[in-house]
């Protein structure tokens, strides 16, 4: 018997090497499109995820009980004191703490975006490996919950003139001012709450309350609620080196032009520095920049580094208990 | 054929005789249950050591910031001691609040739940030892946090009746606990809005237990508060017990009438948590609830 002539076994070349065999185009996406769909989805799930359980009315009185609570705790420590320096310090203290409040929320959101979903969902690990930006979905998350904090301190400053006797004139605003610095400083919240985000990549189940611990020392050297010159000048210096307390200086210069400053006055540090009391908008929007540029690169820079060790070390899919 | 059976080490003539545990068997397998639950927190202490940053170094900082702002407007020292005192306080209420109230509700989310009422135990137990744990674990925070706050602040406490305020600080901590056994049970049947409600116990009960500040300045709502809230008694009676010296506003009980306020929300709240556990889970097996999750 003899071997017929035709072609060699085996399969059709034509067949193993198809003409199209994989289109690239559809594994790279539709650039910022697919980045503003992945976004907008983020937003409207973290918004989901935060208000969903329960009626507006309740969820209303649930997102602003803690931030008024927070400025009532700080007003009734001035009038148990009393005084002229206790009155004059009212305006401080509320303005600060609806601030913090926004803050809280914004620091708190990304991480408690990812202990969520590893923990309790345990979706982590799918949102990680589909095709949306891990990033923008954790910005958008953090968004809905920066949205909820941000209601939260408008109600604190609008309690805080109506029931508590803030003076305010919307017609001395500095619009402004505030505009730049709310949307400098709303980056450099972000970029903190990415930080956190880093580090509960790491850590295990109880980093539920590490966020605001975290929040609870920035609000120490913030000058949110007292100004900082009553601290030690090393803590000074901390505190001038932090984008939020920029941000809080500028929100504050912005609405009560002529009121108490938080990062100036005699015998601070700012002063010694600059040679004047109280810093200038200017001077207040450049250091914010400046220093929210630094936080920034600095959290980038963490979260890489973090979501590298956790891709090697299998801590998207790792569940903790108590 | 075998004359007895042995089922998980009991010897019996069958599974029912196996099953029909004498009373110290009882006792003995919910006292290793209490142990088993509080292992878990007690070890985990020294598994985990970022939690001495962010459980105790973190919330010092911040409990130092209200320290500044008395220190701002120029207030006594005693008022700095308030503050610090308050301070060491609250990480046994997030403890209830958290890991003790939240506790189950996550426990369902990951599904240990069915486990704990699949075992054969009193869930009793399960509270208590969380409870305990709980205990050891915020009792170094908060010991931390008076000993360096104390420290670097310069309080000077003024104690002239120990055992009072050591009757006191354990019976606030079984009113606190009691307390966190009662919403554990209360949480079980709930689903996000059981974390909401912890945010909720925050800042709120914060400010109407005093805090920072003398409950009595508050008027109707802080003896209100002092009559309902177990932080704002045991912080108010330990105010008085601790900085004795001090000048307090008046509208307050004196210590030894908080001592008896407490006793009875002890007792009470325990035998809540005994009673809203046993009507929570029958409402959560009837709906249920026990094993649903992500909700």
């Amino acid at each position: 018997m003899t071997a017929a002539a035709g072609p060699a076994p085996g399969p059709d070349p034509a067949r193993r090497r198809p003409a199209n065999p994989f289109d690239f185009a559809k594994a790279e996406g539709n650039g910022i499109q697919d980045f503003i769909r992945t976004f907008a989805v983020a937003v409207r799930l973290g918004w989901q995820l935060e208000a969903n359980w329960t009626d507006p009315f309740l969820f209303f009185i649930y997102s602003v009980a803690k931030p008024v609570s927070s400025a009532l705790i700080l007003v009734v420590m001035l009038e148990v004191i009393g005084g002229d320096a206790g009155r004059a310090f009212r305006p401080f203290v509320v303005v600060g703490s609806a601030l913090w409040a926004f803050v809280v929320s914004g620091i708190a959101g990304l991480a408690q975006s990812i202990l969520e979903d590893r923990e309790r969902y345990r979706t982590l690990k799918y949102v990680y490996v589909s095709p949306s930006d891990f990033l923008t979905i954790l910005i958008g998350r953090g968004v809905a919950r920066l949205g909820v904090g941000l209601a939260g301190a408008v109600i604190t400053l609008v309690v805080g003139v109506i029931v508590l006797g803030v003076p305010f004139d919307p017609a001395t605003v500095d619009w402004p001012l505030l505009a730049v610095v709310f949307v400098l400083g709303l980056g450099s919240i972000i970029a903190v709450g990415l930080l956190m985000a880093g580090i509960v990549i790491q850590t295990r189940q109880e980093s539920w309350q590490y966020p605001e611990a975290f929040a609870g020392a920035i609000f120490l050297v913030a000058g949110a609620v007292f100004p900082l010159g009553v601290l030690p000048a090393p803590v000074q210096v901390i505190g001038l080196l932090t984008p939020l307390t920029w941000w809080i200086a500028g929100v504050r210069r912005a609405l009560f032009v002529d009121g108490p400053g938080s990062i100036g006055g005699d015998g601070t540090v700012f002063a010694s520095l600059s040679g004047h009391l109280q810093p200038s908008p200017e001077e207040i929007v450049l250091a914010l920049l400046a220093t929210g540029a630094l936080a920034t690169l600095g959290a980038v820079a963490v979260f890489r580094i973090s979501d590298r060790r956790a891709k090697q070390a299998g801590l998207y899919d790792r569940t903790t208990g108590s | 054929m075998a004359s007895s059976i042995d089922l998980v080490g009991r010897s019996g003539a069958g599974p029912r005789q196996a099953a029909d545990w004498s009373r110290r068997q009882e006792l003995m397998t919910d006292l290793r249950s209490v142990r088993g639950r509080a292992y878990p927190r007690i070890v985990g202490l020294m598994r985990e050591p970022s939690w001495v940053l962010f459980e105790i170094l973190l919330p010092f900082l911040s409990t130092s910031a209200f320290v500044f702002v008395y220190r701002a407007i120029g207030a006594p020292q005693a008022y700095v001691g308030f503050v610090v005192l308050g301070g060491a306080l609250t990480a046994f209420w997030l403890n209830v609040i958290w890991m003790m109230a939240n506790q189950l509700w996550w426990e369902k989310s990951q599904g240990n739940l069915e486990l704990y009422f699949a075992a054969p135990m009193h869930f009793m137990s399960i509270l208590f030892g969380m409870a305990l744990g709980g205990m050891f674990m915020s009792s170094t925070r908060a010991l931390v946090v008076l000993v360096i706050a104390g420290t670097v602040f310069g309080v000077r406490f003024s104690v002239d009746q120990w055992a009072l305020l050591i009757s006191v600080f354990v019976l606030t901590l079984g009113a606190l606990y009691g307390l966190g056994m009662v919403l554990a049970s209360l949480f079980l049947v709930w689903g996000r809005e059981a974390w909401h409600l912890g945010q909720m116990m925050t800042e709120p009960v914060y400010f109407v237990s005093g805090l920072n500040f003398p409950v009595a300045r508050l008027g109707f709502l802080g003896a209100l508060s002092v009559a309902f809230i177990p932080l704002a008694t045991g912080l108010d009676a330990m105010r008085q017990l601790v900085f004795a010296d001090a000048a307090f506003p008046v509208g307050t009980p004196a210590p030894l009438i908080e001592v008896a306020i407490l006793g009875v929300m002890t007792v009470v709240s325990i035998l809540g948590a005994r009673w809203m556990l046993i009507a929570m889970e029958r409402r959560a097996r009837r709906d249920g609830r026990l094993s649903v999750r992500w909700q």
